[in-house]
């Protein structure tokens, strides 16, 4: 790959620090990865593709339109993950109705108090959208914060699963994929972040962060390198959740 | 150990016969499970002072030392390291941070006083002499109970790829026992091992131990864990 999506926001001193310090190498794969899909629900996509500006009237988080490009590109690696047996963890948000427990998120918007749902449907932003719907197999992590490991059970479950590494996808790139590999980086679990996988409401923000975690802590592929990779992996390495009693429950909900 | 001998440990003689039946829920078939480590919880100088003697006689001078109950557990201890040594397996110790200025007042494993007449030495947190860690060894410097607590050691498990705990050390019903939890916690099967734990009284160490292997960890006898390594041993020479 010569031509990287931050090229062009680096200046050329940038380009050259990068080269002469050595970063931005390519780690190797893990042996044993987990598929996590960062929080991409309506809050952060909406119900549909929209302007972003459009978008964020409702939905102040959105990410607008590159979310629904994501949304494919994310179908095809779960489709390959469950179909070898990869675990697959989403994370989500959850708030109290009266959302006390924002906690330190309402310090930083103007607009942390708004509570949408969907039309007609009436579902929670922290709903993940049915066209990437968690399957009774996966796990669903929720947290409160930008890290998937911050006061969650996602490193127990990762220890259960005995997973080296991380594939990480959702959005947004800046804020809880980022927050999310540097904690795996922190706890040496292996990282891939899917170049095409990843969103942001900031085109600047995702393609600088991208560049960052690409030099530091992760490898930046595009999903055809990682779904080449997947497919090189043995099937049924894991002992996954039975998914056994799911279906009912998520009828239920 | 077999299910029908879950109860054969050293809570046996204080354990009502009803509590025995309360419990039978949790009666299962224990083992060191994959991958294992070995963490040996604060086996430092201050737990021996004052020699193989009851600890309330050294509550004055030495009110860490575990006395006669740290003593008795060295010997076994020592065959454990040695038979997880030879069998290849990654052994973390841990000690008390003691270093200046690592935390504010107020911060320790537990929350005892300290008496005025209390002797302290430069080396009180170094590792009994019997168990000096080796090359390759990892020592973590812990500020609270649990060896997990605001330490790096979940990082180093993943590195190594480590499923499972063997632990020992003390005492049992505090910082054994919240590393244990902690360990179970977090996903790791964890095996205690009976005769290389302690604590300053018998009667905690029994109660802490029983409530560990009912709900958290597989408290096993020194011999079958000793067995069982030796088994992985000689499975790893075979497989070379």
């Amino acid at each position: 790959m010569t031509e990287r999506i931050w090229d062009k926001f680096l200046t050329e001193r940038d380009k050259a620090v990068f080269a002469a310090a050595g970063f931005g190498a390519l780690a190797e794969w893990g042996k044993r990865p987990a598929l996590v899909i960062i929080d991409v629900n309506y809050a952060f996509c909406d119900e549909e593709p929209k302007p972003i500006l459009e978008s964020i009237k409702k939905w102040r988080t959105s990410c607008g339109e590159d979310a629904w490009e994501a949304i494919p590109v994310l179908q095809k690696l779960i489709a390959v993950c469950r179909g070898k047996g990869i675990p697959v963890i989403y994370t989500t948000g959850t708030r109290r109705a009266d959302n006390w427990d924002s906690g330190s998120w309402s310090w930083k918007s103007s607009r942390r108090s708004e509570t949408p749902v969907t039309e007609v449907t009436n579902r929670d932003g922290n709903d993940i959208v049915d066209e990437i719907a968690p399957g009774p197999q996966d796990l669903v992590v929720r947290k409160q914060k930008p890290s998937g490991f911050a006061g969650t059970p996602l490193q127990s479950y990762l220890q259960l699963l005995g997973c080296d590494s991380l594939i990480v996808t959702g959005t947004t790139t800046s804020g809880c994929v980022r927050a999310t590999v540097l904690d795996a980086f922190s706890q040496n679990f292996r990282l891939t972040v899917v170049e095409d996988g990843c969103f942001d409401r900031s085109q600047a923000s995702h393609a600088i962060n991208l560049c960052d975690m690409h030099a530091k802590y992760a490898n930046v592929r595009p999903s055809e390198e990682v779904v080449e990779y997947l497919n090189t992996l043995e099937d049924g390495m894991f002992d996954l959740p039975s998914g056994r009693g799911m279906a009912a429950r998520i009828a239920a909900e | 150990m077999t299910p029908d001998r879950f109860e054969d440990h050293a809570w046996a003689d204080v354990i009502p016969a009803d509590l025995v039946k309360l419990y039978a829920p949790y009666q299962r078939e224990t083992f060191v499970g994959p991958r294992p480590a070995l963490v040996l919880i604060d086996l430092y100088n201050l737990a021996y002072r004052g020699g193989p003697v009851a600890p309330v006689s050294l509550v004055d001078q030495y009110p860490s030392s575990c006395g006669i109950y740290a003593h008795k557990a060295i010997e076994p201890t020592k065959k454990l390291i040695a038979a997880v040594r030879s069998a290849g397996i990654p052994i973390f110790y841990c000690t008390s941070d003691n270093r200046p200025m690592a935390a504010p007042q107020g911060v320790g494993a537990t929350r005892r006083k300290k008496p005025s007449a209390v002797q302290r030495f430069a080396d009180d947190y170094e590792i009994w002499a019997d168990f000096a860690p080796q090359e390759g060894d990892v020592v973590i410097r812990k500020q609270r109970a649990s060896i997990f607590q605001g330490t790096p050691l979940i990082s180093h498990l993943n590195l190594l790829g480590v499923q499972s705990l063997i632990v020992c050390g003390e005492s049992t019903s505090g910082c054994v026992r919240s590393s244990c939890v902690d360990g179970y916690s977090n996903g790791l099967h964890v095996s205690l091992v009976e005769e290389c734990t302690y604590d300053r009284h018998e009667l905690v160490h029994k109660m802490n131990l029983f409530d560990l292997h009912h709900k958290y960890a597989d408290v096993m006898h020194v011999e079958e864990v000793i067995a069982h390594l030796d088994g992985t041993g000689a499975r790893k020479v075979a497989a070379e």
